[in-house]
């Protein structure tokens, strides 16, 4: 059974150099901000990205989704390499992945009631417009948000309430594959449990798969089937989070575990 | 509206320029005397209840004037920021959603236009290009119509720069990527998603920019380039009173002059009125966090 | 005498529709030396309470009621110079930005020296080697060096150093830290929580330490204070609080965090959303997401106080 997801030596350098002269002359400033990163990601799995800020989580989850472009390596979908395509041949797997984004506040555009965000999903996921309306309380009601929802606008929801609406957003494609980048970050922690929650639920419901990215380990631990520890664009440790975060191998590992902040009876 | 309402300055605006194209719109029927109509005889009358603002040097009714020159004042001020908004959207909006080499060819071209300087560029082109109407086909468009033409010209730097900056911030926006990773199209995304989210800075530059375009405006006619005599313009009226401003009869500058200060004033006023309403902190309904 | 005392205090802000309070009566003391950690979520009225200290409050928001008394005298009636003179040297506040906290187009000496200058009587040279004493008590090398370097070429854990470095610089006997180590790395995280400990017993401040992260300040911190809906649901020694927690919400809260010592897939949270100021009646905040809600709790919940905790609940044994 290949696995839904596949990277294959995933590079990605930004190239920090911007003057015309330097770089004529072949002086470059490279930055890699992914390096050769390889991992597969099977189906139902849930799979934890942790690392600080700067190891590459997020660009890796960019070029995952296809926003960045990757300098060199495959990413594989369901077997088929999406790195290389553009335009009308990704269409059909643009569908399948989606993504969640870190800051609820800038993910959903100011402008636009939940309707229009989720109806404008469910277009491009090929609902007509009769449906849309049914669908749009059905995916709220998924969520756990009431239908009066649909006529506010992101600045009269709380965050937790903007999360929900953006996780909707991406399930009204029916995607394969969800994508969380720090999703619960900028949430109280009253509100992160529940959007936890709501993220197992569903991906019990829906047979998602997926990739939470954060940089919280004991989110990690207890979402994750398996965990990948970032640093520098590279991955420095991959295992089951029993096995990664009890016996960690690496140093880097070791150094992150030892930072998670603990109870009083530590601090003693 | 309703903060619209809490700041005199920005009623006193919104007054003076509804007033003013008003008075635009509804010339024919506010003007009690046809603009044109020559009476020697009653020359340079001070200002009575018969000629409210008085008469000038050939006996015209200055009020009838003043109402009737609201029209090339306004015509020219709003066509020009249109003609401006058109072309500088399309361009700041594709710059910034789009960069890489359009960006920067467009931007730079931008600040080559910029740096040419209005007043100069509108004397010198009309100067050459000469007084009177255009025709083109069976149409024919009063000399303003070049005014037009060449302020809008001008006026695409400006509005492209604001639309730019936005369109820049904005398209880096999750809400832009998450849109690209639905699947939406390009023109979708910059003016359904990109452009809303900038159009505010330029709505205030834009109302800025009319008030602009009436001072041209009036500069030109005043040296006889824009709105040709005998048709009202307030430019033209004050070149007309040039004369008369140390013998007395003051009604011919004051109420001119007056009425570009105020239709200017009215514009800057909303302009900066707009620019506080519209703050995205205020769209936000950001005030306070605990 | 304890070193701040705020009785009753209430702050918020006016609107068509009244007033909209955040802080609805809260009252604390802090001794000299003391480290007490404030607790909450958004909503809760920490950072408000933190600003009206040091009467930073940004209008329209202000205190409405209540005293805020340090070393006995009432700041919340204190004038603009008074303040001054006590802001950066006698109570200092480290905030939790600190890319904007500090500005990007002086060098880090100039601004600490500028702070130090303000407040103290000293010639430059001294300023100088005062500054260089507070970067390496905060823990940053070649201080010499790094006082002539701009913020933008510090790291964030470093920004956040000089941040501290700026509010002890004239040693002060109170550090406000409002969430400062929210935008960090756990790894700096850790780091920075162990300056502000480390600070703490060297130059004998007390330390009011605001967070919503509660196992982060119950490393530093010797008692805690959890707000909700702008006021106090309980006050207790950190492992008192921790080990047996009095208040529904306390207990909650704490079961909402989710732990590494815990089974994997068991994450608690508490329903219902935050609470959101001006729409809250006069009853207990937590009422509509309390478990153990009874009809009592609409009015406002009494302080069961004794000997080291306060708990504010109607079903709580005192």
């Amino acid at each position: 059974m290949t696995a839904l997801l596949e990277l294959d030596r995933v590079s990605k350098t930004y190239e920090l150099e911007r003057r015309l002269v330097p770089r004529l002359l072949g002086l470059r400033k490279p930055l890699a901000a992914v390096q050769d990163v390889s991992l597969q990601v099977e189906r139902g799995a849930v799979l934890g990205l942790v690392g600080e800020s700067g190891c590459g989580k997020s660009t890796l989850a960019q070029i995952i989704m296809r926003l960045e472009p990757a300098t060199s390596g495959t990413v594989r979908f369901d077997g088929t390499a999406i790195t290389a395509l553009e335009g009308r041949a990704l269409q059909p797997f643009r569908r399948r992945l989606q993504m969640v984004f870190q800051d609820s506040t800038a993910s959903l555009n100011p402008r636009k009631t939940v309707r229009r965000v989720l109806g404008e999903s469910l277009e491009l996921a090929g609902i007509t417009a009769t449906g849309r309306a049914t669908a749009t309380a059905e995916l709220l009601e998924q969520v756990g948000l009431d239908r009066s929802f649909v006529s506010r606008y992101p600045h009269q929801l709380s965050g937790g309430q903007r999360q929900r609406v953006a996780i909707a957003r991406a399930l009204a494609m029916r995607p394969e594959l969800l994508v969380a980048d720090e999703p619960v970050s900028s949430l109280d922690v009253s509100l992160q449990a529940q959007i936890l929650r709501l993220l197992i639920e569903l991906r019990r419901k829906l047979g998602l798969t997926m990739i939470f990215i954060s940089h919280d380990l004991a989110l990690v631990h207890h979402l994750c089937s398996d965990v990948a520890v970032m640093q520098a664009g590279r991955i420095v440790e991959y295992g089951a989070p029993a096995e990664v975060l009890r016996r960690p191998q690496h140093d880097y590992t070791r150094k992150l575990l030892a930072a998670v902040p603990r109870g009083p009876e530590a601090a003693a | 509206m309703k903060a619209l309402w809490r700041r005199p300055e920005a009623l006193l605006g919104l007054v003076l320029v509804l007033s003013a194209v008003l008075t635009a719109l509804l010339a024919p029927w506010i003007a009690p005397y046809d603009p044109l109509a020559v009476d020697l005889a009653r020359k340079l009358m001070s200002p009575s209840a018969e000629h409210w603002m008085g008469t000038d040097q050939t006996g015209r009714d200055i009020f009838s004037r003043i109402v009737w020159g609201a029209r090339p004042s306004l015509t020219v001020g709003i066509l020009a920021v249109t003609i401006g908004a058109l072309g500088g959207i399309a361009i700041g909006l594709t710059a910034g959603y789009a960069r890489g080499l359009w960006e920067q060819i467009s931007m730079r071209a931008m600040d080559g236009l910029a740096a040419i300087p209005m007043l100069i560029w509108a004397i010198a082109v009309v100067g050459i290009v000469g007084v009177g109407p255009v025709t083109i086909g069976s149409w024919s468009l009063p000399n303003e119509s070049k005014v037009i033409l060449l302020v809008g010209l001008l006026y695409i730097p400006p509005l492209a720069r604001v639309t730019y900056g936005g369109a820049l911030a904005e398209s880096r926006a999750d809400y832009v990527s998450a849109r690209r990773m639905q699947g939406a199209g390009r023109m979708a995304i910059m003016f359904g998603d990109v452009l809303p989210n900038c159009l505010s800075p330029v709505i205030v530059q834009a109302t800025l920019l009319v008030a602009v375009g009436i001072v041209v405006e009036a500069s030109l006619s005043f040296v006889g380039l824009g709105v040709e005599p005998p048709n009202p313009s307030w430019g033209g009226m004050l070149s007309d009173a040039r004369k008369y401003i140390f013998s007395g009869e003051w009604w011919t500058y004051v109420f001119p002059g007056l009425a570009i200060s105020l239709s200017v004033i009215g514009f800057n006023l909303l302009g900066d009125a707009l620019r506080e309403i519209l703050d995205p902190r205020r769209a936000a309904g950001i005030s306070v966090v605990a | 005498m304890p070193l701040l005392e705020i009785d009753n205090l209430h702050i918020g802000y006016p609107t068509d529709n009244g007033t909209v309070e955040l802080v609805r009566g809260l009252s604390l003391a802090i001794e000299a030396g003391d480290a007490v950690g404030l607790v909450g979520e958004s909503g809760s009225g920490k950072s408000q309470t933190a600003l009206a200290i040091l009467r930073l409050l940004r209008p329209p928001v202000r205190i409405l009621k209540g005293s805020v008394r340090f070393d006995g005298q009432d700041l919340a009636k204190a004038d603009e110079r008074a303040m001054r003179n006590l802001r950066g040297s006698t109570i200092s506040m480290v905030f939790q930005d600190a890319l904007s906290g500090l500005n990007p187009a002086f060098t880090v000496g100039t601004q600490l020296m500028d702070v130090i200058a303000a407040h103290r009587r000293v010639g430059r040279a001294e300023a100088r080697t005062i500054a260089i004493e507070a970067l390496s008590m905060v823990g940053i090398r070649e201080p010499e060096q790094r006082l002539r370097q701009y913020p933008h070429q510090f790291s964030g854990g470093m920004r956040q150093r000089v941040l501290i470095a700026m509010a002890i610089a004239c040693r002060p006997r109170l550090l406000i830290a409002d969430e400062p180590t929210t935008a960090l790395d756990v790894t700096v995280q850790a780091q920075i929580v162990a300056l502000l400990k480390e600070l703490r017993e060297r130059l004998g401040l007390a330390l009011l330490f605001i967070t919503h992260n509660l196992d982060l300040m119950s490393q530093v911190c010797d008692r805690a204070i959890v707000l909700y809906g702008g006021m106090l649901m309980e006050e207790a020694p950190v492992t008192a609080l921790f080990g047996s927690p009095r208040q529904p919400y306390t207990r909650a809260l704490l079961a909402c965090v989710p732990r590494l010592s815990d089974p994997p897939g068991q994450i608690t949270s508490i329903d219902g959303s935050p609470p959101v100021a001006g729409r809250l009646g006069p009853g207990c905040p937590f009422v509509p997401r309390c478990p153990l809600r009874v009809e009592q709790c609409d009015a406002r919940p009494p302080e069961h106080a004794s000997v080291s905790r306060r708990v504010a609940c109607w079903r709580a044994e005192a």
